[in-house]
């Protein structure tokens, strides 16, 4: 089963294998390696624009830096290509975590143009560092000796392909592992992701570490495949090129990594040969059409949707015969193309051919980790808190204010949270419930005041490590992962069960292979502790809204915390999913677990609240035994109403 | 006034409502209860064009809406007070409200008394009139929901989509929230509720609809739902409510 699946990828190895063997022309053979190389750089730059989701127009630069190393190891120091690989990776990586320091304060747009900035900056430096870098001369290389001979231009290849596919596993194995997971989950929650243990900070460092280390690679790859370099190869266009092979190949994908390379490597050729043209235009043309054709007679489109890309399409493949030289026309028909694919295959080439494959197949959505498995009972999931104190004071906020400007939107407030008890925590909308939560879990360092837990200050940690010291959270607007699957969102607030490094994860050891088995069973236990067993392998974002809250509560147990927050976990659940929720709050309390509530539906937080305090304006008004706030007038002023 | 027949929709191939009607005659409040997942919020979408119906119709005032995009149906008339609020949090209430009636500017909604409209507005929600030149982001949850509820009135709609008003208010807001549904309705304006608070719902509705699985599994006067063992059993249950 798991070869059978692995076939089609194999016979691609094969091919390229044999290749040499049957392209004779010096050329062709070149020109495959290069699109090799660009893909070992776009594996590492889907890691930051498909995994962490950030812009990074620094890779032309990176990709520059690994050929100089090697250019550089080869001229001064006569070293081999076996030396330069990974002094080119070393060097290349180390200022890849140069790059991500301001990607730590700056996301978005702004990160794109510090990137743009730095790659400029390298170009230049390369280009005034004669002493070392021969300046705008540039370095002249031979190619690597094999048993004492120059390698020739095939035996070069295979050398790449061997790397390629050494790097598309290692690649895979990454993102598939605890680290791709972290990467993930910074993309789509930050909040979250710290709040689970994993620092954001850490991980965006890791990831453009890693990525600029495949960049390295790539780069020392390609110096000594064009045996020379200089500095105005490695430009911002050659930038912007590399983002473009993402976003059209398909992120998150190696397939698309390939094919994204295969397309900026190509179409520059393309547009110089007016017959080739003609010839790739007219077969584009057919495929869409079959394509649009095949989608209108299944219903799953409308005429509207296609008209525009079908005629767009067709028309240059007319245009293409219209014309008599390519030359003037080239940069116009490569920005045209580039707008069809961007605005119309949004999720890249291998995105689009999933999802109309799903749409023409009527299958649903095939899941990421196969089959349906159930939940091993055996599996301990909730780890009973070893120091059953209870009734021992667990939290302990002192006079806490957080000021927002002139607001103060917590003044004063004092709370004792006892061990093994549900304190609740109510209050009209806007009282500093949501603000208390943020000043437990380090999201909001409070101006003045104490926060002791377990008799240790709270106050100026960060949240990832308040979290991994035992407390853990639910959001009030449901903050999940939302592109990964439900078992995928537990797997990350399991992070901290894995002690693997990188090198245990790329080779597989066993450490890594038994604790990420560790770590599924215990994530399907969870699972089916809220009744979420068969949609393990459903996205997050595509889960009815009840069955999110839930899932970010067994998230929440997978920190094994000491003190749990939940912050509105009722909020838009129907009546029979209450009683569930107030099952699994009881069951969890029972293992020792201590809560605090916050929580606007009442008959909950009378059934299960020993203890409740009342927040109105910031200020604590009330606080007792839940039937005796209830009776409070001035609870009942405030929030109850009568 | 907004009319449902055989609806069906879903994403991509998932489908999530098989074939409902509804029917929201004018100056009445029809609500619709189910539990998570039963494909409300998908209604909700699929009546106001965010998604495009795979089947059906669904007609506001005699004109087929469906396959329309959600612009245009707000311009015939047709106002969402989506979950979650939504306001425009950068901007004044004021301004949020003025938005509420921007077709009304754009001449393709009757244009009427702007002004006049927008006092009413403010004297009906007055938490709003204390705070219209506050940004809406620093509003409270609670007032943020009357501002999503007062920017739909001032579409001077046919109808009013309220989904889930209720969703996170402390007790005494949600109270608040269906007085002043009670209110419009007083008025004579026609709505639409989605609730997972049935039982408020139901009070305040004249027809309600219960919805399981994306089918319509059962429907009638609200009074009669309101005692009806096997809703009051899946959705009225104890632990429910406030």
């Amino acid at each position: 089963m798991k070869l059978k699946s692995h076939i089609p990828l194999l016979v691609a190895i094969g091919a390229l294998i044999c290749l040499p063997l049957f392209i004779h022309n010096p050329y062709y053979i070149h020109l495959t390696e290069t699109i090799l190389i660009y893909t070992i750089l776009l594996f590492g730059l889907d890691i930051v624009v498909g995994y962490i989701g950030q812009v990074s127009l620094g890779h032309a630069a990176l990709f520059g830096i690994g050929s100089y190393t090697a250019g550089v190891l080869f001229i001064h120091f006569g070293l081999p290509i076996w030396a330069s690989i990974p002094a080119s990776i070393v060097v290349t990586a180390i200022f890849g975590g140069i790059l991500a320091l301001p990607a730590l304060k700056v996301i978005g747009p702004y990160l794109a143009m510090v990137t743009l900035a730095f790659g400029t900056i390298a170009q230049i430096l390369i280009n005034e560092m004669t002493w070392l870098t021969e300046g705008p001369l540039g370095i002249k290389l031979s190619k690597p000796s094999f048993m004492g001979a120059a390698m020739t231009e095939a035996e070069f290849f295979w050398v790449v392909a061997a790397i390629t596919i050494l790097a598309l596993i290692v690649v895979d194995r990454f993102v598939k592992s605890q680290m791709g997971r972290a990467f993930e989950a910074l993309r789509d929650s930050p909040i979250a992701c710290d709040c689970m243990g994993v620092s954001v900070y850490r991980f965006k460092v890791i990831a453009f570490v890693i990525s600029a280390g495949f960049a390295g690679l790539a780069g020392c790859l390609y110096a000594y495949s064009e045996q020379y370099i200089s500095p105005n190869t490695y430009n911002n266009e050659l930038a912007v090129l590399f983002l473009l092979g993402i976003i059209m190949g398909g992120r998150k994908s190696r397939l698309g990594a390939a094919i994204g390379a295969a397309i900026i490597v190509l179409l520059p050729k393309l547009l110089d040969d007016i017959n080739l043209f003609r010839i790739v235009a007219s077969i584009i043309a057919i495929v869409v059409v079959v394509g649009a054709s095949i989608a209108l007679s299944k219903k799953v489109t409308t005429f509207r949707r296609v008209a525009i890309p079908l005629t767009g399409v067709v028309g240059l493949a007319i245009f293409s015969f219209w014309l008599n030289s390519i030359a003037d026309w080239r940069l116009s028909i490569f920005g045209f193309m580039i707008l069809l694919v961007v605005y119309y295959l949004q999720n890249g080439i291998v995105g689009f051919a999933k999802g109309f494959y799903q749409l023409i197949s009527g299958k649903t959505k095939t899941t990421r980790g196969g089959a349906v498995e159930s939940a091993d009972d055996s599996v301990s999931f909730i780890s009973a808190v070893a120091n059953k104190n209870i009734g021992a004071e667990l939290l302990s906020v002192d006079s806490v204010l957080m000021q927002f400007g002139g607001l103060k939107a917590l003044n004063n407030v004092s709370l004792s949270i006892k061990r093994g008890t549900i304190h609740g925590l109510i209050g009209p909308n806007g009282s500093g419930k949501s603000t208390m939560m943020n000043v437990l879990t380090g999201i909001y360092i409070p101006t003045a005041g104490t926060v002791l837990y377990a008799g240790e200050s709270v106050v100026g940690k960060t949240s990832s490590d308040i979290a991994l010291s035992g407390i853990a959270r639910t959001f009030q607007n449901v903050q999940l992962f939302g592109e990964m699957t439900a078992i995928q969102n537990i797997m990350v607030g399991l992070h901290h069960t894995f002690k693997s490094n990188i090198v245990e994860i790329a080779l597989h050891l066993p450490r890594y292979k038994q604790e990420e088995a560790e770590a599924h069973a215990r994530a399907l236990a969870l699972l089916k502790f809220v009744g979420l067993e068969d949609l393990a392998n459903e996205e997050a974002r595509n889960l009815p809204y009840g069955k999110q809250r839930l899932l970010e509560i067994a998230r929440a147990l997978a920190l094994d915390p000491e003190l749990l927050l939940l912050d509105e976990p009722a909020a838009g659940l129907t009546a029979p999913d209450i009683k569930e929720l107030l099952r699994i709050i009881r069951k969890i309390r029972d293992s020792g677990i201590t809560f605090i509530l916050i929580e606007h539906h009442m008959d909950v937080v009378m059934s299960v609240c020993d203890t409740v305090s009342v927040l109105d304006f910031g200020q604590k008004i009330a606080e007792g035994k839940p039937a005796e706030v209830q009776a409070d007038e001035k609870v009942i002023h405030a929030y109850l109403g009568t | 006034m907004l009319s449902i027949k055989n609806l069906e929709a879903g994403y991509g191939k998932v489908k999530v409502l098989h074939g409902i009607s509804i029917d929201v005659p004018k100056g009445q409040v029809i609500t619709l209860i189910g539990s998570n997942g039963a494909g409300k919020t998908t209604t909700m979408r699929a009546i106001t064009g965010m998604i495009k119906p795979t089947g059906g119709e669904v007609t506001l005032g005699g004109e087929k809406i469906d396959g329309y995009d959600s612009h245009k149906i707000a311009r015939l008339g047709l106002a969402h007070s989506p979950e979650g609020r939504r306001v425009f949090t950068t901007m004044s209430v004021n301004d949020n409200l003025l938005l509420g009636a921007f077709p009304r500017f754009t001449g393709s909604r009757p244009k009427g008394d702007i002004k006049n409209d927008l006092e009413h507005a403010l004297e009906m929600f007055p938490r709003l009139k204390e705070r219209r030149n506050q940004l809406a982001g620093t509003l409270s949850g609670g007032e943020q929901q009357m501002l999503a509820m007062a920017r739909a009135v001032m579409l001077n709609p046919e109808i009013i989509l309220l989904d889930e008003p209720s969703m996170g208010l402390a007790p005494i807001l949600v109270e608040e929230v269906f007085k002043i549904i009670s209110n419009l309705k007083a008025q004579g304006v026609t709505m639409l509720l989605v609730e997972q608070f049935a039982a408020a719902a139901l009070k305040v509705a004249d027809y309600g609809y219960v919805l399981e699985n994306g089918k319509i599994a059962t429907h009638g006067p609200a009074s009669k739902l309101q005692n009806d063992p096997a809703v009051k059993a899946a959705y009225l249950g104890g632990a429910g409510g406030h």
